[in-house]
């Protein structure tokens, strides 16, 4: 039976294939028109603009991210000997890797279930924390962990904080994918008697794999980044770098920071490069 | 495993199984924490900050439930003001974004497989450090000694007209407000746009029909679920944002992401803070369920 | 190969001493020499959590969050936390340098007695201004007529930064129509609130954090803000070698005095550590290093010796005696005091 299924995927694979093969030839690329580059080139540059900025104050001879006066070295040995920085760098890269992981698991099963069963309290419950002011779920959590749970406030009340306004992200981009999906494939499979586990993981997973990957980076995104719920669920001691930043924007941001931000974006880079490298699959979306 | 009479069952183990996880995690750290704040809406604010007692000792000290806070929200206009000036801000926010991330979207889906994962990478990038480092870049770009402001008001000068502070203004603040929520747009157009089948473009154009036709009959439509999310996406993080025109705004740029951070940051008023997270929370399920029934009605003309 | 990298870094922040003193202090609120000093000092560790205003330390400990071994809260916040039974009173046998402190800042309306808290530092909320601009416009800076007066604005406009603070923007209103800092009467809170809405459209912003770099890079002239801030940007503007200074001034109608002290937080599993950083810090040299750092005011007598005669000298940050009595510190507002300033400060934002 599940050569069957196998020969029938096989067939399916390839029809696609050929289709993509040949219409990307000749015709796909050839719909990137002149006004298209630009339209998309421009919203490149305005989302580099500001990265530049910060990538060359950082090397700048001046407390003031303002003039250019000369290049200097000395903002990395600033962030080289704080600790502190340090520290909080090391614990927003954990709590972004654990939380945008746990959500990427539960928002695709959030995604597939909202697509395929229609469970309302599901589908709710997964837009209500998007749809709730940030400010007001971190309050609530912190509430809940401190009066309902009795959880010393740290690291695990953060990670905890983090999947939940991720799943949301991840689970409706993964159901958007399957909305615009032809049912006819997963039906094709289950009338072949495969089971659900087997479908999910011969037919649905390959083809939400793009959506998957697009929901884990938003929810790494949506953590590294995620100021206000975080400010709420940190305990004593424990710091992230949009706190971090925070606290000093509130005197006076020095390059130091800039810094920091261009050794994260050059580590986030590094990482997605090695892993490229190690399993070219996770990023080509094999399907 | 093909044995009829298990199916169903099966079927329902498998339901259960696959949302039964997200649903308990989702009911746990939400609806159980949202369920304290709009109890927490209902009562008087604490002396000191957090919540009276429900039940007090002394007689004199204010206590048990209230609606107080409700009232007080619609005995004039001045809150239901901020409400209607941030929703305008964030559909704003959400257009701009829109026009911005539908031609980018577009050009990513159709490259070349090869090159698509990294032109995603590369509108993801620059979110991967903190959104605040993007933040004080534009308070550089737009502040009065930049490139861009002398260059605008040097042409402003040729026309007579008296020279412009970019910074701290509304623009500044939408224009911050676009930039730390592009990708959100662009993610869930592009992962629709992706995975439209070429073919019904190439029988368009078969058909005579030209690029601009191609595009409002067979691309736009198809990507709805898309816009749906992504403007979803953007539109309802937008109106809890408060970082932004705070550090951006003028002297008149307050949101309602603003009164809700003081109300818990500031006045110490929780019962208010979570009575505004809730109407927010309410004004924004209407505007989603709204916008649901105009989407679906556009989609059955599609 | 990336998950055990992460794991070390948990552990960096876990790796612990048994001796650690928990303090909640201020961003950049102590040399870092002075931290390494009483490190060797007491063989033990500091561990620094931060908050850059009152009402978030406040709203933080409210909802629930402990550890702390010592907290730096500026007077009104001290209030409240003695009024919550928040705090740990102070054992004197344990403070022999408890004397080093002037006496105008014990026994203060919000500790009386001194029950709680030890004088730290002290900032004061004045005016700062770009000297060239100013003089060049002419306009008198003596008093906060300045900030609030449209006919001096219409020579700013554009220029003008004001405190993102309800408290200290009512409070400078309040003074300069001739009432307390601290009066609560609604009437008078109208007319600040009519007289901001009237100074309004002149102003840039209201900035609670930026204007330090503004000032320095002469984009804005004129500011309501700290004297730490303003010293901070009189010394980034000569180290960049723009051509002015910029200068504090304590407007002649008064101005808000916030005294920030340390106090022992309830939580604190170590109070004889804290204790301990309480009596280091009141020996002058390490009390005179802070002053040094950031400008702030030096409640500590003993510390006068060790502080850069330019800053001692400073009248912005160590007033004469007849400056002394116009100042005020805030009180702490009720709850619905407090919701009633809310109020009138999103009609401020909104007209």
């Amino acid at each position: 039976m599940l050569k069957q299924i196998a020969i029938r995927l096989g067939r399916q694979k390839t029809t696609t294939k050929s289709l993509v093969v040949r219409s990307a030839g000749h015709r796909l690329t050839e719909r990137r028109g002149p006004w298209l580059w630009a339209a998309g080139l421009a919203a490149y540059a305005f989302l580099y603009l500001p990265l530049t900025i910060v990538v060359a104050y950082s090397f700048n001879d001046s407390r003031l991210n303002a003039e250019w006066v000369g290049f200097t070295l000395h903002w990395y040995r600033v962030l080289l000997e704080d600790e502190d920085m340090l520290v909080a760098a090391g614990n927003s890269l954990f709590i972004a890797t654990v939380a945008s992981l746990a959500a990427t698991v539960l928002g695709t099963m959030a995604g597939i279930a909202m697509h395929r069963y229609k469970l309302k309290v599901l589908t709710f419950m997964v837009l209500a924390p998007v749809a709730m002011p940030e400010i007001l779920l971190g309050v609530s959590l912190l509430l809940f962990f401190i009066q309902v749970l009795n959880l010393t406030l740290g690291l695990l009340s953060i990670v905890l904080a983090h999947i939940t306004f991720s799943i949301g992200f991840v689970a409706v981009i993964v159901q958007a994918r399957l909305a615009a999906m032809d049912e006819s494939l997963f039906e094709a499979a289950r009338d072949l008697g495969a089971s659900p586990w087997q479908t999910f993981r011969h037919v649905t997973f390959p083809l939400i794999l793009p959506a998957v990957i697009a929901g884990g980076l938003m929810a790494f995104t949506l953590s590294i980044d995620d100021f206000v719920i975080t400010f709420f669920t940190a305990g004593v001691g424990v710091q992230t770098l949009p706190l971090r930043i925070y606290s000093m924007i509130k005197i006076a941001v020095t390059p130091e920071v800039n810094a920091v931000s261009t050794l994260l974006m050059l580590l986030t880079l590094s990482l997605t490069v090695i892993a490229s490298r190690f399993a070219p699959d996770v990023l080509k979306g094999k399907s | 495993m093909g044995n009829k009479t298990t199916i169903p069952s099966a079927t329902r183990l498998t339901k259960w199984l696959v949302s039964g996880p997200p649903l308990l995690f989702l009911l746990l750290l939400v609806a159980a924490p949202g369920m304290i704040t709009v109890l927490a809406s209902f009562r008087y604010p604490g002396e000191f900050g957090g919540l009276a007692p429900l039940v007090a000792a002394d007689p004199q000290t204010l206590q048990g439930v209230t609606l107080e806070t409700y009232r007080f929200f619609f005995s004039d206009f001045i809150y239901a003001e901020v409400f209607v000036k941030s929703l305008f801000m964030a559909l704003a926010t959400t257009l701009i974004c829109l026009l911005m991330a539908y031609p980018l979207a577009l050009l990513i889906a159709h490259s070349p497989k090869k090159s698509r994962n990294l032109m995603v990478l590369l509108v993801v990038l620059p979110f991967t450090s903190n959104f605040l480092i993007g933040i004080y870049a534009w308070m550089i770009i737009l502040g009065p000694q930049s490139a861009l402001s002398q260059m605008l008001n040097g042409m402003l000068h040729l026309f007579g007209i008296a020279p412009v502070h970019l910074l701290f203004s509304p623009f500044a603040v939408l224009v911050a407000l676009v930039y730390a929520h592009l990708p959100f747009m662009v993610l869930p157009l592009y992962t629709n746009l992706e995975k439209h089948d070429p073919a019904l473009l190439d029988a368009a154009q078969d058909l005579g029909a030209n690029a601009w036709q191609r595009f409002w009959r067979v691309t736009f439509p198809l990507s709805q679920p898309g816009i749906f999310a992504g403007s979803a996406l953007v539109f309802i993080p937008v109106l809890g944002m408060f970082a932004i025109p705070e550090l951006l705004g003028g002297t008149g740029d307050m949101l309602v992401g603003n009164l809700i951070k003081e109300q818990f940051l500031g006045t110490r008023d929780w019962p208010f803070g979570s009575t505004l997270s809730i109407l927010l929370t309410v004004a924004v399920l209407l505007i989603v369920w709204l916008a649901v029934r105009l989407g679906g009605r556009g989609g059955r003309y599609a | 190969m990336i998950r055990p990298i992460l794991f070390l870094l948990l552990f960096i922040g876990h790796a612990q001493a048994a001796d650690v003193l928990h303090l909640y202090n201020w961003n950049n609120y102590i040399s870092d020499v002075t931290i390494a000093r009483f490190e060797t000092q007491c063989a033990c560790r500091v561990v620094q959590d931060y908050y850059s205003d009152n009402e978030e330390m406040l709203a933080k400990l409210a909802a629930g969050a402990t550890g702390y071994d010592l907290i730096v809260p500026t007077g009104n916040a001290v209030e409240s936390l003695v009024r919550q039974r928040a705090l740990r009173p102070l054992d004197k046998s344990q403070l022999p340098k408890l004397n080093n402190i002037d006496p105008a800042y014990l026994n203060t309306a919000f500790d009386p007695g001194n029950k709680y808290s030890v004088p730290y530092a002290y900032t004061l909320t004045l005016i700062g201004y770009n000297s060239a601009r100013l003089r060049e416009l002419n306009i008198p800076v003596d008093s906060w007529a300045a900030i609030f007066e449209p006919r001096h604005l219409e020579k700013l406009k554009g220029r003008v930064t004001v405190l993102d603070s309800q408290r200290e923007l009512l409070a400078a209103a309040l003074k300069y129509l001739g009432y307390s800092a601290n009066d609560t009467i609604e009437a008078h809170w109208k007319q600040a609130r009519d007289l901001i809405v009237r100074a309004k459209p002149y102003w840039a912003a209201f900035n609670a954090s930026s204007y330090i770099k503004e000032l320095t890079v002469g984009n804005i002239w004129l500011v309501h803000g700290y004297s730490s801030d303003i010293f901070q940007a009189d010394i980034d503007a000569q180290n960049a070698q723009r051509g002015f200074r910029i200068v504090a001034a304590i407007p002649k109608e008064g101005a808000v005095l916030a005294l920030d002290s340390m106090v022992l937080h309830k939580s604190g599993p170590r109070p004889d550590l804290a204790h301990r950083f309480i009596d280091f810090m009141l020996e002058g040299r390490n009390a005179a290093e802070l002053t040094n750092l950031i400008g702030s005011g030096n409640p500590n007598l003993d510390a006068r010796q060790y502080i850069q005669p330019e800053i001692a000298q400073n009248p912005a940050v160590f007033p004469d005696k007849t400056q002394q009595v116009k100042l005020e510190m805030l009180r702490d507002l009720d709850r619905h005091q407090r919701r009633v300033l809310s109020r009138i400060w999103t009609e401020i934002k909104l007209r």
